[in-house]
């Protein structure tokens, strides 16, 4: 019986194809998820409209001056309530029934699915590809079936990918999973509409949403975070790109494995790109403002007063220090919530971000300079 | 016999007016007379003073959102703590309207005025427990206001942990106030409950009860029995937060999804606290003013008993996404479709109701029709979210946003003002525009739909919820929605000045507008302090027969046909045996 209402459900969600209801489908659930949602959405109109229709229908028909009588004063029929009471469960058995099976279907990895890590925190996503290989991009390969094994560092987030019509929530203290199989792949841009588009956005973050394209010239589908997370949970996006051919894929993880060798990028720049992907930017300003953490601005090279009470120089040590162990040293009116990134940043990525550190303080460039630096760094704790 | 015109062969039963020193309003005068009340008529007028203040500071924080989301970056809040800003109005606006607003909405405010005299009783039966129920539903308020003034709240209305155990914005403060806001809500529960199964007059059965008090009977089920696990639950997030109890923060070996389970618990019935009284107030003005018995009258009854049980059963449908074994998911789901019959059973009814009617299109009759409207749509759409594989897309997207308006504002907040148009001649003994009264339910329609039907396509086409900055893609339909909600601001605000200004200019209102049965229709309007000089005779809350309009005095008055004393001819003087004179 409810493999003949699938076609049935298929036949009514046909009506609807190339509808401004829905994202575009680019998985092998978007179809089975729309021609439910059609199905529903015409009995619902099934019902409705005979529902208001008699609403205004007797509204108008029986109105009547003050003080006539009404034309009949049934007080009930139990035959007419116990069928509408009883008949419309038949339509809510199918709808349970359908929609159970098609959950377990989703929740039931196939064997042999690719696995992707997912690691998230406010408010970025860390895709990660095996071998140190982390991005904020989710990329995957089209007709294979993908799972992600989810996890928080710090609240709920969730994730939620309307081209795949699929969402599971990232809880901490737990691995969640979901899957899915993209069935469309992310076409690319051609060399020079890439071209002039990073030329034009120069070093600056990536704007996907003025693109519409990845700064490695793949279309997109979007990825948002849809449980609240604070602040910036609207800013919690990211993207999926689907590649047409495993090599396809590889090559794009071997190019943001690793800052490249060729040097054709500086360690600065390599550092201000991970400080935009891996999460530094939603809690470390460059303007001097107070977020989360401290700013970036005037840090490198100069004196931090701690929690404990003591004062440190931010040096290239420290630095290192804060990001493999963020707990031990706080600075003072901050709370420690910043997560370990141990194992997760080479020390080139390290190195390049403590050259980035370099460029957006005024202490960078006096680091060396012994003298100068003292005279500076005595102003906190003497305020102490 | 037209339409109007008095049979004069009859007679007339109608209670009058009060004279100043009856009146329940000017009985005794000066503010202490109302501070330290017991009447029950004067508290529920304060509540709906103070349920009506705290739905117009909601209602702004609502225009402030959607103004600040008439732009893809935001349109209101500029700067670095934008965000800030945005997530702490949201969270305010949905704290507010749901503590505040529509939980003690009808209970609190028209339940304490309606309960005793539709029982046709004196009072309620803990006078003291009702003026302090209504002193902690302020104190509540005043812990949530100053939860604004001291470092704002950004945690949503619902708290869920982690982020509600480590955000620096005043939780405990807030979650205080819910805490006594809940021990206001079990009071008033345990007072009804305690006055409907005590106090009903002689005659008045279970079945000859008005539905209305069948609603507010089921309303208060769950008020006592779920709140209790509201204040548990707000107990521990406290504990957790300033001890570290380690039970909802996985830092400290907790499961946040063990919160969300608790916090269900409680705030899933919490939704039928906000509609089953709502039904109530629909069934009895579809009925009156159809003048047209209520139709199925034990199926409705027995629907709001099964609604209040059903509801304990299915808070997992809030947490389809969080990660429950999938089994539990599908129990949840099944559970969850089960719990749309009797809501459906109620609507054909109504409409049932009002077939071979005779249909009066009131003011409160225009909300009643316009709620059958929006609270099918509300309802519907919950089939999408309670079918499993859809709600994987559809969870925490505008469409649950859309959803959720549909039943709380078109449901509860529409029942709620046509209600208030309905009892408004009872509580304050005057008569409002109904033209004014009609446009403003026109301009609410509307508007509301203009503000929430958009917001369905939002959702479908993938907009998560409570998000302060969006995608361009989806500005149009956010435009659109921001234009409704301020046509939906300006309809209410029509409803408030009609209301208001009856106050001052409206003509006083008869004993029995409508042409109601219920008891409250049999007292004066207002009513006397006392209520019922002594008690009523209890006739059938839905027999409209013995009503007649009286055109000359506008008014609906009982008609009995004329008493006389039988036999009518006279004995005669002397015996008819007399003349046997043999």
């Amino acid at each position: 019986m409810f493999a003949k209402m699938n076609n049935v459900f298929s036949l009514l969600g046909d009506q609807f194809s190339g509808s401004e209801w829905f994202p575009q489908q680019a998985s092998t659930f978007a179809k089975e998820n729309d021609d439910l949602f059609f199905a529903i959405t015409w009995l619902c109109v099934l019902f409705f409209v005979p529902i208001a229709g008699c609403l205004f229908y007797f509204a108008l028909k029986y109105k009547k001056p003050k003080g006539a009588k009404a034309e009949s004063n049934t007080a009930h029929n139990t035959p007419l309530e116990l069928a509408w009471s009883i008949l419309p469960s038949f339509f809510l058995v199918a709808m349970f029934v359908y929609g159970a099976q098609s959950y377990l279907n989703r929740r039931t990895v196939p064997d042999g699915a690719n696995e992707v890590g997912l690691r998230a925190q406010m408010w970025n996503w860390q895709l990660d590809y095996g071998n140190g290989v982390i991005n904020p991009e989710l990329h995957i390969l089209v007709d294979e079936p993908t799972k992600l094994a989810m996890r928080s560092t710090d609240v709920i987030h969730s994730v939620f990918i309307p081209a795949f019509r699929a969402k599971k929530d990232v809880v901490p203290g737990r691995y969640n999973y979901m899957w899915f199989e993209a069935d469309v792949a992310s076409e690319k841009v051609s060399d020079e509409t890439l071209a002039s588009a990073v030329k034009e956005n120069g070093s600056d973050e990536w704007d996907y949403d003025k693109w519409q394209f990845t700064p490695d010239g793949y279309k997109f589908f979007d990825l948002y975070c849809t449980e609240y997370c604070g602040k910036n949970h609207s800013i919690m996006q990211s993207v999926v790109v689907v590649h047409e051919t495993e090599d396809d894929l590889n090559a794009w993880i071997k190019k943001v494995s690793k800052r490249p060798d060729d040097g054709s990028v500086s360690p600065a720049e390599w550092g201000k790109k991970l400080y935009n992907q891996r999460g530094c930017k939603g809690c470390h300003s460059l303007d001097g403002s107070k977020r989360v953490g401290p700013s970036f601005k005037e840090s490198y090279g100069n004196m931090r007063q701690l929690t404990n009470g003591d004062s440190v120089k931010a040096d290239a040590e420290y630095i290192r220090n804060s990001i493999l162990e963020p707990k031990k040293q706080i600075v003072a009116g901050y709370q420690p919530v910043m997560p370990s990134y141990k194992g997760q940043l080479s020390e080139d990525d390290i190195a390049s971000i403590t050259a980035f550190l370099e460029t957006v303080s005024d202490y960078g460039r006096k680091v060396g300079a012994e003298d100068e630096g003292g005279s500076t760094t005595e102003e906190p704790t003497e305020k102490e | 016999m037209s339409a109007g015109s008095l049979p004069s062969d009859s007679q007339v039963r109608d209670p009058g007016y009060p004279t100043p020193s009856e009146n329940y309003l000017t009985n005794s005068k000066g503010i202490l007379s109302w501070v330290f009340t017991l009447d029950h008529k004067r508290i529920g007028v304060m509540y709906l003073v103070g349920v009506t203040l705290a739905f117009a500071i909601a209602g702004l924080l609502a225009l402030l959102i959607r103004l600040h989301l008439f732009q893809p970056d935001g349109f209101v809040f500029k700067g670095e703590e934008a965000n800030n800003w945005y997530n702490q109005v949201f969270t305010l606006h949905g704290a507010i309207m749901v503590f505040l607003f529509i939980i003690p909405s009808v209970p609190a405010a028209l339940g304490n005025f309606l309960v005793p005299v539709m029982l046709g009783a004196k009072d309620v039966a803990f006078p003291r427990l009702n003026l302090c129920s209504f002193y902690l539903w302020v104190f509540g308020a005043l812990f949530f206001v100053s939860a604004l003034c001291a470092s704002g709240l950004d945690t949503g209305w619902t708290f869920y942990t982690p982020y509600s155990t480590t955000t620096n914005s005043s939780v405990i403060l807030a979650t205080s106030g819910a805490f006594i806001l809940g021990f206001s809500s079990i009071f008033t529960g345990l007072n009804f409950i305690v006055t409907i199964n005590t106090m009903r007059p002689p005659g008045m059965t279970w079945f000859r009860m008005p539905l209305f008090l069948w609603a507010t009977y089921a309303t208060s089920i769950i008020q006592v029995l779920a709140t209790p696990v509201l204040g548990i639950t707000l107990l521990l997030l406290i504990a957790e937060r300033t001890m570290k109890i380690g039970i909802f923060d996985p830092e400290y070996n907790g499961d946040p999804v063990t919160f969300q389970h608790f916090f269900w618990f409680y705030s899933h019935p919490a939704v039928y606290i906000m509609i089953l009284p709502a039904f109530g107030i629909i069934s009895d003005l579809i009925s009156v003013h159809s003048h047209k018995r209520i139709f199925g009258y034990r199926f409705i009854a027995y629907s709001s008993i099964a609604i209040a049980l059903l509801g304990f059963l299915v808070w997992g449908h809030h947490m389809f996404t969080a990660g429950m074994s999938s089994l539990t998911t599908i129990i949840f789901s099944a559970l969850t479709f089960t719990v749309s019959v009797p809501s459906a059973i109620k609507v054909f009814n109504w409409l049932a109701t009002m077939y071979k009617g005779s249909i009066s299109l009131t003011t409160p009759m225009c909300y009643a029709l316009s709620f059958i409207f929006l609270f099918t749509i509300g309802g519907l759409t919950g089939l999408h979210l309670g079918t499993l594989a859809t709600d994987m897309h559809l969870h925490d997207t505008y469409f649950v946003v859309a959803h959720f308006h549909y039943v709380m504002v078109g449901g509860t907040l529409v029942a709620f003002l046509g209600g208030v148009f309905h009892w408004w001649p009872k509580m304050f003994g005057k008569m409002y525009s109904e033209f004014g009264g009609r446009l403003s339910a026109a301009l609410v329609f509307a508007g509301f739909n203009l503000t929430f039907l958009p917001q369905f396509v939002l959702g479908s086409r993938g907009m998560p919820r409570r998000y302060a900055t969006y995608d361009p893609e989806f500005a149009f339909l956010h435009q659109m929605s921001t234009f409704g909600s301020m046509l939906l601001g300006f309809g209410l605000l029509v409803a408030l000045i009609v209301l208001v200004k009856s106050l001052r200019s409206g003509k006083r209102a008869p004993a029995n507008p409508w042409g109601g049965a219920t008891l409250e229709w049999q007292c004066t309007s207002p009513p006397p302090f006392y209520n019922f000089e002594r008690a009523p005779s209890v006739g059938d809350p839905y027999d409209f027969s013995d009503l007649e309009w009286d055109a000359e005095d506008e008014r609906y008055v009982k008609v009995e046909p004329k008493r006389e004393i039988v036999p009518e001819e006279k004995p005669e003087a002397t015996p008819v045996h007399a003349d046997d004179s043999n």
